[in-house]
């Protein structure tokens, strides 16, 4: 009676499968230092050592109470690794030292620390994250300060930035949290008794940071986080135990390069862990962001990075319009509220457009909009790169010069010809809008505006050719005329843009379909390799190389550049580089280049996932700017298209192969049962026929001996040629790898077989017709002797004596063709078609038909199939049966200088060197 | 003459009775041997004429014993063996080797392999011509003037088949594998040159067998190599 939907189900299982291996992280969780974080994870290790676990102390933070450290006797301790940084010798946590060690159970202290830059990673929390995956148990220590989404919160309370920070999802998902409480009053009395810091810096802590309001307000909130923990667990089972279903809150937070929007970010982060939902950040791609500066693109880069670390799904949508792309967007993904901060509500968009906010709630009026107010007030404008218009600036003037001229010349007509003044103004504003149209900046509009008002003035308001106007109402006619030129000029500039904005979104969306259809027509793991990096070339424009996954983890690098360039691959495969792509197949997690870990290496790293691994890493040179976002993107999703298709094409060997052996093993079990039985009867005449002769030799006259031996010798022959048989079976069963193609005479091998015919064959006759000479073939030898071996041995059984049997080569069409006829009486239609099925035999139904196995025609059509040649069965005329078999043929190169055959006589002296052989003397 | 002596090297009772008694019904001398060691002491000790030699001995590697005795006997050594892939017969061969033998195989083919070994033997033991020339049955080989004859009519060779021809019958008896025979003619072991040898060796025989499909003086050892028999 579950209540558990099967897609819960699946989603458990699937989580206790990720569990299985993987190590449980224990926090030992405090509100400030001093409280004894430490000092308890270690007395929970010697519990667990006591226990019988393997413990071993990773790293605990030297500068320790004395106290504590003596709780550190009786641990085995890993040395820490010493790096060298700007010339300061630094003790780190020895992270591969700590996997090599491989214990049960590993103290790392410091949960929020930052490593030094040689480090592998940047922050220890993803040192731990990698011991957790080596299935190592983790005991640490933080403290509340260190919770990003708390930043601020701690921040207001004590004054205090706080550096070091992990991502809430580290505290969220640890197995296990412990705090670590006492009295603020007691950690005071702890304080001045110097258990804490040392003597001098007391005082300074205690004005500081160290007061009882402080103190009093973090040991709150650590309290409240740490039952926000625990209630996420309960809330979890609960949800697995009655298979309740919440729909859940999906919060959106609006992403923007504003250094206030890391706020924004972060309080969103808490709304949607009170309301247990989701969180996506968007990010909307205006026009602009090409010319944003780079230290805005840097905040930007910074804000996503933080909102991915608070758990959030990172969104990039391109329009002009902010309000109006979110609001899309909410309507698309769902979600229930909007976070946005108060500087965003006041900026306008152009002259006539409401604040964001309100057009927000036009858009998507059912939406939750929480406004939150930014920390320095005043907004932030982004400073945009000046925009390069040098370029374009003259023609575009020349044909905005044009067009007034020509507006100007049509006026001037029209005023002769006697038209209204309306007229001609309705020409200005055709002109404003055709300008706006041919160039490329609204500068320009408001240019053209203010000319085509001037122009109307001076030519055609009295009096004309000059500045000023008589009549009373021009002044309002000059600015309705202003007013009508500009709206029409910037509507004309705003679909221009928009049509580029299509444009651009076009190009993307045409590469990612592109890329999925490329990569779907192609059949091989190669070509979908090379399809996706030569895609990614193309988009990016920088060198690429791909490491596909390999039966032995990675393989070799395959490189891709663009035409243009030629690059020097080898400073990006070297062993350094390399083992960051081994790192990221191992991890899953992309690293090198422009992320928190291994970011010294010279290219990004991604992993090229499917649904149930890690199927190629790819690297990208990134140089120092990184990835943009869209790029991002768009190289994810093209990534994950491409590891899509080559698990699929994984999935698809696996397929064939397992087909394969099905196949093999139920040909193996038909064989097995057909000899057992087969092997019998001859047996049972050799040690019968054997039995007789050794006891009752004398009482039998010399024919019945000679019978004795000849049946003896008879089955033995025919026990010989099974297990010829058999060999080439078990040869066949693994497939073709076990062929030993060598080129051969067909003449040669044909005669081999005839000789080793010869032995029970006389009652036939044989003809053997060489047509071509020198006929080679690529074959393996022994196989296809057994092939010729079994046609002829069909026909000697199944034709009467005297029948002649012929055995024809010639060569045709670059096949080398051998045929083996027999004038028997040839077979029915039916037997044709079925002939070489396995266990076929001719005169099927007679149990005693122990000289035919019906294996031989079978066996030779999976001979000759794996050799690549084709079998078949004829009739001859006017009676008999030929099996025909071709083998492709083979060109020798004769390596004789000069001569070919021909009828040279050779007088050169034996022995001598081979180099001289074609210089007759 | 002394009947010759031949060391049975086998280790499988039923078959080492088998060779026993085929060697008693020809009136051959013999000892046999059942492990490696005993086969290296018996051959020092009564130094015979030929060895048949199992290559799957309990203590050693048959190849090995090849080897071992090669470092100070040319007796010839026919290796008997179960092992089928042609390159375990190889193997042996290029040890040093003189033929091959895989089981199963007949009486009268044994007979055959140790007389067209005693053949050679006789020869080497009382060379009939001088070193300048050869003769083998009606094949007549002239290394000074480098010219070939059968039945005393000059054969019309290319520089490779005389250069073939010559190297067969400097190891007449002897089955020689077709690395051994592609890297004395073009010094390489290429798949191509296996493939021109074959050519090679049937136009060879064009010119100096009667009826080329059964070869008088050149035996085909599919999958190994080919040798001159002494006739």
């Amino acid at each position: 009676m579950s209540k558990i939907s099967p897609d819960e189900l699946l989603k458990k299982i699937k989580q206790d499968e990720d569990q299985q291996g993987k190590g449980r992280l224990k926090i030992f969780f405090g509100y400030a230092a001093g409280v004894g974080k430490t000092y308890a994870m270690l007395k929970a290790a010697h519990d667990a050592k006591e226990a019988g676990f393997d413990v071993v102390a990773g790293y605990i933070e030297p500068h320790t109470r004395p106290q504590t450290m003596e709780l550190l006797d009786g641990l085995e301790t890993l040395s820490p690794l010493c790096v060298e940084y700007k010339g300061i010798q630094l003790k780190e946590f020895d992270l591969d030292g700590a996997i090599a060690r491989k214990p049960e159970l590993l103290l790392v202290d410091e949960l929020a620390h930052t490593n030094a830059a040689p480090c592998r990673h940047e922050k220890r929390y993803q040192d731990i994250g990698e011991l957790l995956n080596a299935g190592i148990d983790v005991y640490t220590t933080v403290n509340v300060q260190h919770i990003e989404s708390l930043k601020d919160m701690v921040a207001s309370i004590t004054g205090v930035q706080v550096h070091e920070r992990i991502p809430d999802k580290v505290f969220d998902e640890a197995d296990q949290v412990e705090l670590v409480d006492i009295e603020p009053e007691e950690l005071i009395w702890r304080l001045q008794e110097g258990k804490i810091y040392k003597r001098n810096q007391v005082e300074k802590a205690l004005n500081h940071f160290f007061t009882i309001e402080n103190l009093t307000a973090l040991r709150e909130i650590a309290l409240r986080r740490c039952a926000d923990q625990v209630n996420k667990v309960a809330e979890r089972s609960r949800q697995d135990m009655r298979g309740e279903y919440y729909r859940e809150e999906h919060i959106l937070v609006c992403l923007s390069s504003s250094p206030s929007n890391a706020k924004i970010i972060r309080t969103a982060a808490r709304l949607a862990n009170a309301f247990k939902g989701r969180m996506t950040a968007v990010y909307v791609e205006t026009p602009r962001f090409k010319f944003m500066s780079e230290e805005d693109k840097k905040r930007l880069k910074e804000n996503i990075h933080l909102a991915e670390q608070l758990g959030a799904n990172i969104e990039t949508v391109y329009g002009e319009d902010v309000a109006y792309q979110i609001a899309e967007y909410v309507r698309i993904s769902g979600a229930s509220k909007v976070v946005v901060g108060r500087s965003n509500t006041r900026r306008r968009y152009g002259f006539f457009t409401n604040p964001f906010t309100e057009r927000l709630t036009e858009h998507a009026p059912n939406l939750d909009i929480y406004i939150i107010p930014d920390q320095g007030g005043s907004p932030h404008n982004v400073r945009y790169l000046r925009q390069p218009r040098k370029k374009l600036r003259l023609s575009e003037i020349l044909k905005a010069v044009l067009t007034m001229v020509i507006a100007t010349l049509i006026g001037g007509i029209f005023g002769r010809a006697g038209f209204s003044e309306a007229n001609i103004i309705t020409i200005y504003i055709l002109g404003v809008l055709v300008a706006a149209l041919l160039t490329s900046d609204r500068i320009y509009s408001v240019i053209i505006s203010i000319v085509s008002v001037l122009l109307f003035n001076f030519f055609f308001a009295d009096p004309k050719y000059t500045f000023t106007a008589y009549a009373s109402g021009y002044p309002v006619t000059f600015v309705i005329m202003f007013l009508a030129a500009f709206l029409t000029s910037t509507l004309g500039i705003t679909i221009q843009r928009q049509a580029a904005q299509a444009a651009g979104t076009a190009y993307r969306t045409k590469i990612l379909l592109d890329t999925n259809q490329m990569i779907a027509h192609e059949k091989s793991a190669e070509g979908i390799i090379n399809v996706t990096a030569r895609q990614l070339v193309k988009l990016l424009h920088l060198p690429i190389v791909f490491y596909p996954s390999g039966p032995k983890g990675l393989s070799e690098p395959l490189k891709f550049e663009d035409n243009e360039e030629v690059i020097d691959f080898s400073k990006y495969t070297t062993e350094n580089e390399q083992a960051v792509a081994i790192w990221v197949y191992k991890n899953n997690k992309r690293a090198g280049a422009t992320t928190d870990t291994l970011g010294n290496a010279k290219c990004l790293y991604l992993a090229v996932r499917g649904a149930e691994g890690v199927y190629g890493v790819v690297g990208i040179a990134v140089g120092e700017k990184g990835l943009e976002t869209f790029e991002n993107s768009l190289l994810l999703s093209i990534l994950g298209d491409c590891g899509l298709a080559l698990e699929k094409d994984l999935y698809a060997k696996k397929r064939v192969e397992a087909a394969a052996q099905a196949k093999n093993e139920q040909m193996r079990a038909n064989l097995l049962r057909s000899i057992s039985h087969d092997l019998r009867t001859p047996l049972t005449s050799i040690s019968g026929n054997a039995g007789v002769l050794r006891t009752s030799s004398d009482k039998l006259d010399e024919e019945k001996k000679q019978q004795l031996y000849s049946d003896i010798y008879e089955d033995s022959i025919w026990l010989i040629n099974l297990v010829e048989n058999l060999l080439a079976v078990t040869k066949i069963e693994d497939g073709t790898m076990n062929l030993h193609l060598q080129a051969e005479l067909l003449e040669e091998v044909v005669d081999e077989a005839v000789h080793r015919l010869n032995r029970y064959s006389d009652k036939h006759k044989f003809v053997i017709r060489h047509e071509d000479e020198f006929v080679l073939a690529k074959m393996d030898v022994h196989l296809i002797i057994q092939v010729i071996i079994n046609l002829v041995d069909n026909a000697i059984k199944y034709t009467p004596s005297d029948s002649t049997i012929t055995i024809t080569t010639r060569k045709q069409n670059g096949m080398a063709i051998v045929e083996v006829a027999d004038n028997g009486e040839g077979l029915s239609d039916e037997s044709k078609s079925r002939i070489f099925e396995m266990f076929y035999t001719a005169n099927n139904g007679t149990g005693d038909s122990r000289r035919s196995l019906g294996l031989g025609l079978a066996l030779c059509k999976s001979i000759i199939n794996a050799h690549g040649g084709t079998i078949s069965v004829h009739d001859y005329k006017p009676h008999g049966t030929i099996f025909r078999f071709t083998l492709t043929a083979e060109e020798a190169i004769l390596n004789e200088p000069g001569t070919k055959f021909d009828e040279r006589a050779i007088l050169n002296e034996p022995g001598t060197n081979s180099d001289e052989g074609g210089n007759p003397i | 003459m002394n009947k010759p002596l031949i060391l049975i090297v086998e280790d499988d009772t039923a078959v080492k009775n088998l060779m026993v008694t085929t060697l008693e019904t020809q009136n051959y001398r013999y000892h046999t041997a059942s492990t490696g060691n005993q086969a290296l002491t018996e051959a020092v000790s009564h130094n015979p004429d030929i060895i048949l030699l199992d290559l799957g001995l309990p203590d050693m590697d048959g190849v090995d014993i090849i080897r071992k005795i090669r470092t100070w006997s040319n007796i010839p050594i026919i290796v008997i063996s179960a092992r089928t892939e042609d390159k375990d017969k190889i193997d042996a061969l290029d040890a040093g080797a003189d033929d091959y033998l895989t089981k199963p195989f007949s009486v009268e083919e044994l007979l055959a392999r140790l007389r067209v070994t005693l053949r050679r033997l006789s020869y080497t033991q009382n060379p009939s011509a001088s070193d300048s020339t050869f003769t083998n049955g009606n094949l007549k080989i002239d290394y000074p003037s480098g010219c070939a004859y059968l039945d005393d009519e000059e054969l019309h060779l290319t520089p490779i088949e005389y250069k073939l021809l010559c190297l067969l019958a400097k190891n007449i008896g002897k089955v020689l594998t077709h690395t051994y025979i592609t890297r004395e003619i073009w010094g390489s072991a290429w798949e191509n040159d296996v493939a021109s040898l074959r050519v090679f060796m049937a136009t060879l025989r064009k010119k100096i067998e009667k009826t080329p499909s059964q070869p008088q003086y050149i035996q085909t050892h599919v999958g190994v190599g080919y040798r001159m028999l002494r006739i």
